[in-house]
């Protein structure tokens, strides 16, 4: 399907579309808990309030005893003193607690909204996005960005607040102190800040190389681990091993050449900040303006005790940096999957209700359950089916511009019909088959269900009337059951079991220790063929109408093969089935086989028709390999001695 | 945690590692000095005794010094010795997964493998650059603080040092129920991780089930507990926090306590108490800093210990001295002398439920376990013996699990017999050296791998010096120049990671273009033309056919009609060979395989009919 390179991503930026900046886009995904944030911001500030307090207390009670020889120190009040600080470092920590609390609380619900907002947003976007690359944007970002958030959801605001606060209390309570040994402690502090700036600019312009050069090595990883078989057996395991090693070698080059001079001025700069450092500049200053008579010695201790904290804001916003850089990038990408154009759903209102009244779910039971009236006016069928008309009008396709895959396709499955799709690898055969169930939108045409755009019916109600089948079957990791009953959630053991026994699966899934409850890649490994029949099995149960089935039987076992078979020609029976052929012997009784060739129909009609007309069919029978007796004659693999 | 590292790296980094732990606990140590000078300092400044205090600061001035200087040097020194243990854990895994039997290499580890490599050997170089020194400051610190004030008041000491087993008690507590809930958080992530993975490779299944389905719920439920997991995880974690700040804070409050009881009796030394106050604050910050460390020590000691794990993987032998192979081009004789062979772990061991580890994947999501893969065939041999003419085909054909697929694995030696031998030219294969083994045989199996690279890249790795001309030769050979044909970029066009861009049988094609361009005396091929249309498997069966005389093929396939002209055919059911001989022979026989045959001609004869001719929905088979 959509394994053509260079299919179109909806999801990666238009050139020229403005684009919010990342702060922008967190803070409009953040802003259902904003009110919760800001009262955690509140909590913060009046903890880091409480939090200086042990600090003033140990000046307080340092002023009643000193200096020494004066007069006794009043019990009470030292007592007094002690317990204040005592209690508000308790206050503290528990307002710190609850700020932390509010604020993760808050990130938990946001994560669960914006988890469930992304699954709700991918549940729309054209089938066709997912491919190998997108699957991994979507894990990455309902998992990877959703923690990639969590730290400036749940602390960097805080964070800030205490290294804000606390500071500039701290700064304005200093001064009134001694405002001389206040700006002597404020130097390495303004050094550090300086410094720190000149450094982000640096360190910017390195991140670039370091990220290519670790990118290079989870290549390099990866081909090593991934190719491992395939590049031993051409004997180049060796090279793949040198390829990682020059890699890693590399990596380790960059990493040391890039980040070694900005380490070593960041141990510097952050050398004059360190309590050491600090204690130094206030312990001189301080004695020194004792000493010149300026200030008083009791005045120098607030400035042990407290000035050491001044560089925070500086040192948190340093470390923050990086975190908020990766928070802001995870919300961009977070956003611009949010912003994936999804499939054009039809507006309710604009919607004939009587005519699609299939948005309730029909007759669970798959044993003559007819989507009656799922659409307005149905054809009968000698079953006394309803039956649809489905139709292909100019249908054209290209996953890039230049390379049209459809080129104009006109087709109609008549109600109850069975149609063969076949022609040569590369027709584009599964492409149109993709376009039924909606895998794509066709870049022109139309896809015509009773005459209604299926892009006019709602998701729900299309896959109701279209199932398919399709060579690559996934199972989810869920009971075999409840994998059979997937879209009938309510229907019963025995309605799945019947159908598992008409798609012949049924033995094997009684043979599993825990039967229809096991679990599908836990309990029981399931091989291709196994996994097709309860692919079938589930369509059955599903009873769509309109029936995509991809015919190819690639799978490990004749008994497989034969098995695979007789479900689907059990499924097929009485649907509007549009089949993909490969083996031609199978559809040789279709009502209509359609030969499909470089995008092109290029010869319609039924089996004898189109071997009498000795055209494209007729040559693609003759090497298919079957004669009428639907037995091989193809000498695929000669004997030696038959080639002697 | 230290000792794990150790016992990682290559004794080069061993001992710059020794050096460098050294260099972080004696900057530890000498913080904590400074520490304590500033204790006589402060008491002769309020004592007003400037002139004592001026000598203090010379001294305090002198500490300090060599403590920034050890304080960068261990900066630098871990950082160099980080990017270096990087480094030497890149290398040692590589030479390492070198010496790991090819089939070791299941999808599963794949995938887990390259997070082990990539953001493991990162994680646990992190210790050295920014765990180590925190962790030993918050030893060395409180360690030299305590001895430090115990010289100048013994009592204060004494408080001092009843406090440290209280703190060291809490964190321990208090870490240990934050692993347990760590833990559960860890595993529903890895669950939502691997349900998210699974809704974005199913979604047509998903779509189709529609928005009332049962397959929405799964994803849904997933989301649901994480989220329950993380607000648990939020109870438990910010109450062990205000836990152990607690004791913490009650730690200094008695300390205190302590101070203003001393203060209060007659001839205290005011100066000298209310500097220890002071220097308390010092005490205590490094020890608080422990509860945030505690989280980011348990992650790397996980990562380690992968590393370890994957370090004592049991390589595959080599032979000490090397037979040479058989001389000369042509075909060579394959021969299995009484193989048995079983899987080394059983398959539940390797599987899914395996929770995820708890970083978030470095590598790219195509590599994570695939939602919709299927096991490999492992099922094992019992005391095989068959012998392959050189220039002979041999068909191995049976149903799933009888250990077609591992038959072949054992002639590329991907894993060694447990009993038997397996012989390349009448060469053991353990014999062999690893690159005359490559170079003996061409293998094309079911899984094709091709790298990110161009289709021309990936067919010319069959034979690296081979000239445009042979490629294309190879090529059309294998029909891919069909493909190429129809490709917007032609020869040039980059197949994506693990060949993404191209269909199943377009990857076959290619793979087998590699095989035919190696030309090697044996030809490997597992199913390998199962995902190709009659028109190429007819195209492609010539072109291999063609081989016969030159190279010996042993080839596994279950659509009979395509090995029914091979020399030998070997049917193999349950691990044993239970017939043997020519399409004729085996059929006139009446066993295993005519039963085969009988059933595939039963699908060869099959029709999709048209509604009317069809049965009635969920009734009896009809034959």
């Amino acid at each position: 399907m959509s394994r053509q390179p260079g299919s179109p991503q909806p999801g990666s930026p238009q050139p020229g579309s403005r684009r919010p900046k990342p702060p922008k886009a967190f803070r409009e995904l953040a802003e259902p808990v904003r009110g919760a944030l800001r009262a955690a911001v509140l909590l913060q500030a009046l903890a880091t309030a409480a939090g200086l307090m042990p600090f003033a207390a140990g000046y307080l009670l340092a002023r009643q005893v000193l200096p020494p020889g004066g007069s006794a120190p009043d019990r009470g009040a030292l007592w007094t003193i002690t317990g204040v600080a005592i209690g508000a470092a308790l206050v503290h920590f528990l307002l710190a607690a609850l700020a932390i609390a509010v604020s993760h609380r808050a990130d938990a619900d946001l994560q669960l909204l914006l988890r469930r907002r992304i699954a709700e947003h991918l549940s729309r976007v054209p089938l066709g996005w997912f491919t190998e690359a997108n699957s991994g944007t979507v894990q990455r970002a309902l998992q990877n960005d959703m923690e990639d958030m969590h730290y400036v959801v749940a602390h960097a605001r805080l964070d800030l607040t205490a290294a804000l606060i606390a500071p500039l209390a701290c700064l304005a309570w200093l001064f009134s102190v001694n405002w001389a040994l206040a700006l002597i402690t404020l130097v390495p502090v303004v050094g550090f800040a300086l410094a720190q700036k000149a450094l982000i600019g640096g360190a910017k312009a390195q991140m670039g190389a370091v990220a290519a050069a670790m990118a290079a090595v989870n290549t390099a990883v990866v081909e090593f681990v991934q190719g491992a078989a395939a590049l031993r057996t051409f004997g180049h395991g060796a090279g793949a091993h040198r390829r990682f090693s020059a890699a890693a070698d590399e990596y380790h080059r960059v990493f040391t050449a890039g980040n070694a001079p900005i380490l070593r001025s960041v141990s510097l700069s952050t050398g004059f900040v360190s309590p050491v450092a600090m204690l130094l500049v206030i312990l001189a200053g301080g004695t020194l303006l004792v000493e010149v008579g300026q200030t008083t010695p009791l005045d120098v201790l607030p400035f042990v005790l407290l000035g050491l904290g001044l560089a925070a804001p500086v040192q948190t916003a340093g470390g923050a940096a990086a975190a908020l850089y990766s928070a802001f990038s995870a919300a961009g990408r977070v956003r611009d999957l949010l912003a994936v154009p999804v499939l054009s759903e039809p507006d309710a209102s604009a919607l004939n209700g009587a005519a699609l009244n299939g948005a309730t779910p029909p007759d669970t039971t798959p044993n003559g359950a007819t989507p009656n009236g799922v659409l307005a006016a149905g054809t009968t069928t000698p079953e006394g089916r309803t039956g649809i008309t489905v139709e292909l009008r100019g249908v054209a396709f290209a996953y890039r511009q230049d390379a049209p895959v459809l080129r104009g396709v006109d087709l109609t499955l008549a109600p109850g019909t069975l149609t063969a799709l076949v022609g040569p690898s590369g027709a584009g055969k599964s492409t149109l088959a993709a376009l039924l169930p909606r895998f794509h939108d066709p870049t022109a045409g139309q896809v015509l269900l009773d005459g209604r755009d299926i892009r006019d019916i709602p998701a729900d109600t299309l896959y109701r009337l279209i199932g398919f089948v399709f060579q690559d079957v996934t199972l989810l990791r869920t009971s075999i059951a409840d994998n059979i009953r997937l879209a009938r959630p309510d229907a019963d053991l025995d309605t799945v079991v019947r159908a598992a026994r008409a798609a012949a699966i049924h033995d094997r899934i009684t043979a599993l220790p825990r039967g229809y409850d096991s679990v599908v890649r836990v309990d029981a490994e399931l091989s291709g063929g196994e996994r097709q029949r309860v692919a079938i099995a589930r369509a059955l149960v599903t009873d769509a109408p309109i029936l995509v089935l991809d015919e190819a039987t690639a799978f490990a076992d004749p008994d497989a093969e034969a098995a695979v078979q007789l479900g689907l020609s059990r499924l097929a029976a009485g649907r509007t089935v549009l089949v993909i052929a490969h083996r031609l012997a199978t559809i040789t009784q279709a009502d209509q086989i359609v030969v499909l060739n470089r995008g092109l129909v290029v010869e319609r009609g039924r089996h004898p028709d189109l071997l009498a007309a000795d055209g494209v069919y007729r040559a693609l029978w003759r090497v298919s390999g079957v004669d009428d007796a639907g037995l091989s004659v193809l000498p695929i693999l000669a004997s030696s001695e038959e080639r002697s | 945690m230290i000792r794990g590292i150790l016992r990682v790296v290559d004794p080069a980094t061993r001992v710059r590692l020794r050096r460098h732990i050294a260099l972080v606990a004696s900057y530890a140590v000498l913080q904590g000095v400074s520490f304590v000078l500033v204790l006589p300092l402060l008491r002769d400044l309020l004592d007003g005794d400037t002139g004592g205090a001026w000598w203090w600061l010379l001294g305090y001035a002198a500490a300090a010094a060599v403590t920034l200087v050890l304080r960068y040097l261990q900066a630098m020194s871990g950082f160099r010795i980080g990017i270096a243990t990087i480094n030497a854990l890149h290398h040692r895994l590589g030479d390492h997964l070198m010496t790991l039997p090819v089939g070791w290499f299941t999808a599963q580890r794949t995938g887990r493998l390259g997070r082990v490599v990539g953001q493991g050997t990162k994680d646990v170089s992190g210790i050295l650059a920014h765990l180590l020194d925190p962790l030993l400051a918050a030893t060395a610190v409180p360690a030299v603080v305590i001895v430090g004030v115990s010289l100048f008041d013994w009592r204060v000491g004494i408080a001092l040092a009843l406090t440290v087993p209280a703190m060291y008690a809490a964190h321990r507590l208090t870490s240990r129920r934050l692993d347990e809930v760590t833990e559960a958080g860890e595993r529903t992530a890895a669950e939502a991780n691997n349900r998210v993975i699974e809704f974005a490779r199913a979604q047509p299944v998903l779509r189709s089930s529609g928005s009332a389905g049962l397959g929405r719920r799964l994803l849904d439920d997933a989301l649901l507990a994480q989220d329950a997991a993380v607000r648990r995880r939020n109870q438990v974690e910010i109450p062990n926090r205000v836990a152990f700040s607690t004791v913490v804070q009650l730690g200094v409050g008695l300390v205190l306590a302590v101070v203003t009881v001393l203060l209060l009796r007659p001839g205290a030394d005011a100066a000298e108490l209310i500097t220890i106050v002071v220097l308390v604050a010092r005490f205590a910050e490094p020890v608080a800093a422990l509860s945030g460390l505690a989280s980011a020590s348990r992650m790397t000691r996980e990562q380690l210990r992968r590393v370890e794990e994957l370090l004592a993987t049991a390589p595959l032998p080599q032979p000490v001295q090397p037979v040479a192979p058989s001389p000369g081009p042509g075909a060579v004789a394959v021969e299995f002398d009484a193989v048995s062979f079983a899987y080394p772990d059983p398959a539940g061991s390797d599987g899914d439920q395996t929770p995820a580890p708890a970083v978030p994947p470095a590598v790219p999501p195509a590599t994570a376990p695939a939602a919709a893969g299927d096991r490999p065939d492992r099922s094992g041999l019992d005391g095989i013996t068959l012998r392959c003419a050189p220039g002979t085909t041999t068909a191995v054909v049976g149903l799933s699990g009888s250990g077609k697929t591992t038959l072949l694995r054992l002639v590329a030696r991907f894993f060694d017999v447990d009993a038997g031998r397996v012989r390349i030219g009448g060469v053991d294969v353990r014999d062999l050296a690893a690159s005359d083994l490559a170079a003996s045989f061409s293998m094309v199996m079911q899984d094709v791998y091709l790298f990110d690279g161009t289709i021309r890249e990936n067919i010319r790795i069959g034979r690296p010096d081979a000239d445009d001309a042979a490629v294309t030769d190879a090529a059309v050979r294998a029909r891919v120049d069909e493909i190429v044909e129809r490709l917007p970029d032609g020869w040039d066009t980059r197949v994506g990671e693990g060949g993404a861009a191209l269909s199943g049988g377009e990857r076959q094609r290619v793979s087998l273009a590699r095989a035919l361009l190696k030309d090697a005396p044996l030809l490997l091929l597992d199913e390998a033309t199962s995902a190709l249309d009659p028109a190429n498997e007819d195209a492609i069966g010539r072109a291999i056919a063609a081989l016969s005389g030159r190279a010996t093929l042993i080839v596994v396939a279950h659509r009979l009609h395509t090995i029914a002209a091979a020399d030998t055919i070997v049917v193999l059911s349950g691990g044993h060979v239970v017939e043997t001989g020519s399409h004729d022979e085996l059929l006139a026989l009446g066993g295993h395989y005519t039963r085969l045959w009988d059933s595939r001609a039963s699908s060869q004869g099959w029709r999709l009919a048209p509604a009317g001719a069809g049965g009635e929905l969920l009734s009896a088979p009809r034959r």
